[in-house]
């Protein structure tokens, strides 16, 4: 009798390790699934991204100004030349996206 | 004589019973359930200040309007942007229009739109928030707001895209700043996306 209640007291007591254990991997998994950049701190501010135009202007309605020059990076594995490279957008120097269909 | 330590046992084994409820139910409410997705917020279309100026799509499929402390910028020649630039030629506002280039739809814009970042220039990307049937001058359009880090630079930024299908033709709007200063930006971002005009 004794001894049975015993092993009843390992069996709840197992049950509890191995349910606790379930969830802390439960945990771990989504934290690795979010990949945000919040490791990173303070962003300095981009560095000048504009690169000079080589196609001809478009005709917008409004007079362009001219914009800064770009430094050249170095250059990232990537789908589409980076350090002024590809459509010379401030996207492929490091400024940010434009709504472009990955040109 | 047997009866105390029999009895003694009995109490272990609550004590241990309870012991192993309270773990679960503690490891049960600890355990985080997926993020609850922000809410997006509310996007009035509505014509610009009269002191905004506005820069029509080469195809003359849609109007881009950006207050008067920005300034065109060059890009695409399809498409129109507009930025702030700080003292060091850094981009403070940009704000971008482009005819729909590729497979993008209302449907799966927020996913199509993560994608194309971390394929092009984002070493990471990660959604805000999105919206579906948001209404645009002169059309409907689909939204997301996102942040990501670029490749070159690891340059924080923020942005609300939307891809906006109008009655002749779909083009994309977007509206970005650095993360650090998005929130201070965005009422004026997002005022520009509803000034936007498609045809």
């Amino acid at each position: 009798m004794s001894f049975t209640l015993i092993r009843s007291a390992a069996g709840v007591a197992l049950l509890a390790v191995l349910a606790a254990g379930c969830g802390t991997a439960a945990t771990g998994h989504s934290a690795v699934s979010k990949p945000a950049g919040a490791a990173h701190s303070a962003a300095p501010e981009p560095a000048a991204p504009l690169g000079p135009r080589q196609s001809p202007p478009a005709p917008a309605r409004v007079t362009a100004s001219p914009s800064a020059p770009a430094t050249a990076p170095s250059q990232p594995a990537d789908s589409i030349p980076q350090g002024n490279g590809g459509d010379h957008d401030p996207d492929n120097n490091g400024g940010p996206s434009d709504g472009d269909g990955n040109i | 004589m047997t009866a105390r330590p029999v009895r003694y046992r009995r109490y272990a084994l609550a004590v241990l019973a309870a012991a192993a409820v309270l773990t679960i139910a503690i490891v049960a409410f600890a355990r985080p359930g997926r993020p609850t997705p922000a809410s997006f917020p509310s996007l009035v279309p509505a014509v610009a200040p009269a002191s905004w100026l506005h820069l029509t799509l080469p195809d003359g499929t849609a109007v881009l309007s950006y207050p008067p402390s920005l300034q065109q910028i060059s890009g695409d020649t399809d498409a129109v942007s507009a930025a702030r630039l700080g003292p060091g030629g850094g981009i403070q506002l940009y704000l971008n229009a482009t005819p729909r280039q590729g497979t993008e739809n209302l449907a799966h814009w927020a996913a199509f739109r993560l994608a194309l970042l971390r394929s092009d220039d984002a070493a990471s990307a990660r959604e805000v928030a999105a919206a579906e049937r948001v209404k645009f001058r002169g059309g409907t359009g689909s939204c997301v707001i996102d942040a990501y880090v670029t490749r070159i630079g690891a340059h924080q930024y923020q942005e609300i895209a939307c891809l906006v299908q109008g009655r002749q033709s779909a083009s994309v709007i977007v509206a970005a700043a650095p993360a650090a200063t998005w929130a201070e930006e965005r009422p004026l971002l997002f005022q520009a996306v509803a000034a936007y005009l498609v045809r």
